[in-house]
């Protein structure tokens, strides 16, 4: 940032590091003191590109490209027009396309093309959505919301965290005082020898000292793994029985009819057996549907137990 | 020989066995029979990759339905060439054993740097180098391009393997990277794109832990191995940090240069295509208008492994309409770049979370939370489309936009700390922005997730509770196994006070102390009288080795120590440690004896062994507690005390426990080995940092090696080491920590193995 400076007067950030860079709607920069000469009187021309500025406008410059602080600046007012959120469009495809078109507008004005119709465009959109626009101001969109919540829980918990400490030393220091109190009073009633009393109060001390110590360094232990599992909890190591059997193996069931062997499925339509059963639809062929399949069952049921053994 | 391991036969290389093996290996069978995690400690140099392995692999071959494949992670390269070499081993067994032809396909897969053939890329230096020239040889534009113009340049091996190599599976068989690179001359094939295909099919590889917990990567490489797998992290004593390195974003004002360069030149590329080529962008536009749809459907399938930093609910929906358009995503990146530079530009320290990081980018530059979770995944298409050869150069942008990602999609774990400039140099301005994670579960979930069984080992995991704690995970073992010893090997001794009663410690108050700069000093000279050899010693860091090595030469001490042996010292410049490394090892071979002076996290403490007389003993000066200033290590304290419940002070204890055994633990690789062990602070007397050493070093620290002085130890040492120099021969320890197999299936003998795992 040293080497950038005025372009007007020449100052560097090296020469005057209290310079200040100012930056106007049309991305050029000036020095503070180069603004409040050129623009005493509250308005002019850019000394680059001649655009009608005001004062008024001038802004300290954040960034090193000066175009940024422009597109910023632009883009804060475009998205003042523009603030529709995602849950006003019906799918994520139109939002996405509507972003788009913000970023286009966005990237037109601050490159200077086709700026005029951009203008319009704008107004026309403005004109249109204005009861959208008025209602979305004041909301946050989704994600700044959860943003915020974030930002609420971290500093919740850093100010809890302060608060514990604060009444841990609190504590401390009172119980640390209560044992000066005893040790006076002590002095002042009993009938034992001071050095006596001295000693085990010293003695006393050290063990609040220690207890103090222990107590900061107990930090409650968790027990919970983040996967939920408990973190002591006695898990089986014994591996798992591995179950041995006999492979599954498929046998054709075989039906005793005792009667005449029924005829297989494939040879129905040789012995003429389908000729007088309703032919398979188009539609029922397409879900594997034979009429031979209905004829089969009908002559298994037919033929089983046709002449039943007797006893 | 041939084990039999809870029911199930088990090929074992070698004619002996450690009883520490047989146990682990029980321990292990264990942990796959019930599908679980396990987390296993066993002392470094009692065999624990042949455990793995043998076991491993007699279980693939089993029950081939339960365990199909086995994804061995390693540190460093020369160890996965070591666990290829044990590999090889085994299999050249099993098939003298079983004389049959085996059909086991091993493989180990290293980055483009170490697999490339090609004469023109393999002479590159660096790996990204390589990786973005091999890019713009092989990208598929590329090749598309070559059709119209064939003078265009595209790898010859590639396009090979391309052709070719797919239809043919590689033959069964172990290959290291060596065997892999000569497979690919012969053939004319990618050996890197060879592996990264074969992977899928072998039943055992070999690679670095990246490959599987760095989602960039990760993503890339790992993400369609079978469920049905067992994945092994050796060494992952530092698991959690690579956990952590691989999720976090360092991005300073450098980065943020060349990312603007980066954007610079896609916004130039938008221009030059839209005149050339618009079709091109309109057939991009129109698939991100459909959704990430190809995508998605693959995930569905369950072939992949969960990508952290692609979280499921991007891949379900469209990229939103604001950075559809390449131009729009441009200026969409410009905005996000001037605002970090922005937030660079700040004079004091800020820390923040990912949540107010977000409403302030809002309130700034108008970037809602959703396009900026798409931003890796916009960029990545963009890439794609601009038909960018060598993206090496757009690092910076990755990474920015990676960190846009993680950013807004994880709302918990992270913190930001933008600091103006380093602690050290308070005047210098060197802004960095630190997104840092601060839990390594995250990283780590997908893999405990995605995988039946994961066992994590090393020499050093103690105390083995605290690493499911970090990592999140509920394993179904957790052992902690010791070493058998024949006699006693290790002397760990902890040196409280000088001989003039003052008290050692590195600790902040005594940094500075003279009288216990001398001691140190003493310590190192007396020893350096007493010990054969080599000599290792760690420091706490760099800044207090420079003080106290300039102390001593003031005192006339280093002359001293000089008389008895030369001296070495590590520093931060890699190719200067290895020379020095070498200069040592050098001194020790030839009988002049040396000392090493080094620190502890630094390279030699963490890849280096000294074997034998390499390393007679080690002395570790100090406490190697981190850097406990740090903004970053600060907010993982808290981190972790909040969401764990794991104290400050027990994670730092535990972590600089962790690296002093990893020191210590440099000296004894195997149980032949003997050596010194000198703990030099009188904190390790405590019981609590005692009681974090591993149980293998912990077992032989006694009452009376606990707060000597410098004389006392000396005492002790001449002692261990007089006994130590007897001659040793392998029958002194066959049947007590070597066994034969008849000794092995002895019942007093399995009686006793079955105490050597201690469950926790």
């Amino acid at each position: 940032m040293d080497d950038q400076g005025c372009p007007r007067c020449k100052t560097t950030k090296y020469r005057n590091p209290s310079l200040k860079l100012m930056v106007n709607v049309c991305g050029h920069t000036l020095c503070e003191n180069c603004v409040e000469m050129l623009f005493a009187r509250g308005s002019g021309n850019c000394l680059q590109c001649d655009t009608p500025l005001r004062k008024s406008n001038f802004r300290v410059q954040l960034f090193e490209d000066a175009a940024i602080d422009k597109e910023v600046e632009i883009r804060k007012k475009v998205m003042k027009i523009y603030n529709k959120r995602e849950f006003d469009f019906p799918s994520l495809r139109e939002y996405n396309d509507y972003l788009e078109q913000v970023e286009d507008i966005v990237y037109n004005l601050t490159n200077n093309t086709d700026v005029e119709n951009t203008k319009l465009r704008m107004e026309h959109y403005q004109k249109e959505n204005r009861d959208i626009i008025q209602r979305n101001k004041a909301k946050l969109t989704r994600e700044q919301e959860e943003l915020e919540e974030l930002l609420l829980l971290e500093q919740q918990s850093s100010e809890q965290r302060r608060l514990e400490v604060l009444q841990e030393e609190q504590r401390q220091l009172q119980a640390k005082r209560k044992s000066k109190q005893a040790l006076l009073d002590e002095l002042e009633k009993s009938q034992v020898p001071a050095k006596l009393l001295l000693a085990q109060h010293k003695v006393r001390a050290a063990q609040l000292e220690t207890e103090i110590e222990q107590q900061k360094q107990n930090v409650k232990p968790t027990s919970i793994f983040s996967t939920g599992i408990q973190i002591r909890q006695n898990v089986c190591l014994q591996p798992l029985p591995r179950i041995e059997e006999v492979l599954y193996q498929y046998k054709p069931i075989r039906v005793e009819t005792y009667g005449p062997p029924v005829p297989e499925l494939e040879q129905l339509g040789r012995f003429g057996y389908l000729n007088h059963v309703r032919a398979t639809t188009l539609q029922e062929a397409a879900g594997g549907y034979t009429s031979a399949l209905a004829c089969h069952r009908a002559i298994q049921d037919a033929f089983s137990g046709l002449f039943p053994s007797k006893g | 020989m041939k084990l039999n391991i809870d029911g199930l036969l088990v090929y074992f290389p070698y004619d002996y066995i450690y009883p520490e093996q047989y146990s682990y290996m029980l321990e292990l069978k264990r942990t796959l029979d019930a599908k679980g995690h396990g987390v296993l400690e066993m002392p470094s140099g009692t065999g624990k990759t042949i455990s793995l392995l043998s076991l491993i692999v007699a279980y693939q071959r089993a029950f081939p339905l339960e365990v199909t494949k086995l994804i061995y992670c390693s540190r460093t390269v020369p160890e996965i060439e070591k666990v290829v070499e044990e590999l090889r081993k085994l299999m050249e067994f099993y098939a003298k054993e079983t004389e049959e032809v085996n059909n086991f396909l091993a493989l180990a897969l290293s980055s483009r740097k170490n697999l490339c053939i090609h004469p023109e890329v393999s002479s590159l230096r660096f790996g990204k180098e390589v990786d973005g020239k091999c890019h713009s040889l092989t990208a598929s534009y590329v090749r598309a391009q070559r059709h119209g113009n064939p003078n265009q340049p595209v790898c010859r091996f590639y396009e090979e393997f391309d052709a070719v190599g797919r239809q043919v599976p590689l033959p069964a068989g172990v290959y290291n990277l060596d065997d892999l690179k000569d497979l690919g001359r012969r053939k004319g094939w990618c050996p890197y794109y060879l592996a990264r295909y074969s992977i899928l099919h072998a039943n055992i590889v070999v690679y670095s832990y990246h490959y599987l917990l760095d989602p960039k990567i990760a993503d890339l490489v790992s993400k369609e191995l079978a469920k049905k797998s067992v994945v092994v992290f050796d060494e992952a004593h530092n698991i959690d940090n690579v956990c952590i390195d691989s999720m976090s974003v360092n991005i300073t004002r450098r980065t943020l240069d060349r990312c603007q360069n980066n954007v610079d030149t896609l916004q130039n590329t938008i221009q030059r295509i839209k005149e050339t080529d618009a079709a091109k962008l309109r057939e991009e536009y129109r698939r991100l208008v459909e959704g990430l749809k190809e995508a998605n459907v693959a995930r569905e399938t369950d072939v992949y492994l969960a990508n952290p930093v692609l979280p499921d609910e991007i891949l379900k929906e469209a990229v939103p309409g604001s950075i559809r358009t390449a131009e729009h995503f441009v200026g969409f990146l410009r905005r996000f770049l001037e605002y970090l530079k922005s937030r660079l530009r700040v004079q004091h320290v800020v820390q923040e979370s990912a949540p107010q990081f977000l409403k302030d980018i809002f309130d700034k530059v108008c970037i809602d939370r959703k396009p900026l979770r798409f931003c890796a995944e916009r960029l990545q298409s963009l890439l794609r489309t601009l038909e960018i050869t060598d993206i090496s150069d757009f690092s910076a942008v990755t990474l920015i936009s990676n960190f846009a990602t993680l950013v807004s999609t994880y709302s918990q774990g992270f913190t930001i700390i933008i600091e103006p400039f380093e602690d050290r140099t308070p005047t210098i301005a060197n802004p960095v922005l630190h997104f840092s994670c601060m839990d390594p579960s995250i990283a780590i979930k997908p893999v405990f997730q995605r995988f039946q069984s994961v066992i994590i080992t090393s020499g050093t995991l103690s105390p083995v509770d605290i690493y499911p704690r970090i990592l999140d995970f509920r394993p179904v073992t957790m052992a902690s196994f010791t070493m058998t010893l024949a006699r006693t090997c290790l002397c760990p001794l902890i040196v409280g006070r000088g001989n003039d009663q003052v008290a050692l410690s590195s600790k902040f108050e005594t940094r500075e102390d003279f009288a216990v700069i001398r001691n140190y000093g003493n310590l190192l000279l007396e020893m350096s009288a007493v010990v054969p050899d080599g000599i290792v010693a760690f420091f706490t860091s760099y800044v207090y080795m420079e003080n106290i090595v300039a102390s001593w030469y003031e005192q006339g001490i280093l002359e001293n120590i000089q008389r008895n042996k030369l001296i070495f010292i590590e520093t931060q410049d890699a190719a200067e440690t290895s020379m020095a490394l070498e200069k040592y090892q050098e001194a020790c071979e030839n009988g002049r004896g040396a000392i090493l002076l080094s620190v502890a996290r630094g390279k030699v403490s963490e890849g280096i062994d000294f074997v034998h007389h390499f390393g007679r003993a080690v002395i570790m000066f100090g406490v190697p507690y981190v850097y406990t200033q740090s903004r970053i290590l600060k907010a993982r304290l808290e981190y972790l005390r909040d969401q764990f419940q794991i104290r400050e002070n027990d994670f730092l204890t535990f972590d600089a426990m962790r690296h002093a055994a990893q020191c210590v633990g440099r000296a004894i690789r195997g149980k032949t080995d003997y050596g010194l062990m000198i703990f030099a602070d009188k904190r390790y007397a405590r019981a609590d940092k005692r009681g974090k050493l591993p149980r293998w070093i912990q077992e032989h620290i006694n009452d009376g090696s606990l707060n000597l002085t410098v004389d006392e130890a000396v005492q002790l040492s001449k002692h261990f080491l007089r006994q130590m120099a007897q001659p040793f021969s392998q029958v002194d320890q066959l049947g007590l920590s070597l066994l034969t197999l008849e000794q092995l299936e002895s019942p007093e003998m399995l009686k006793k193995i079955a105490q050597i795992a201690h469950q926790t």
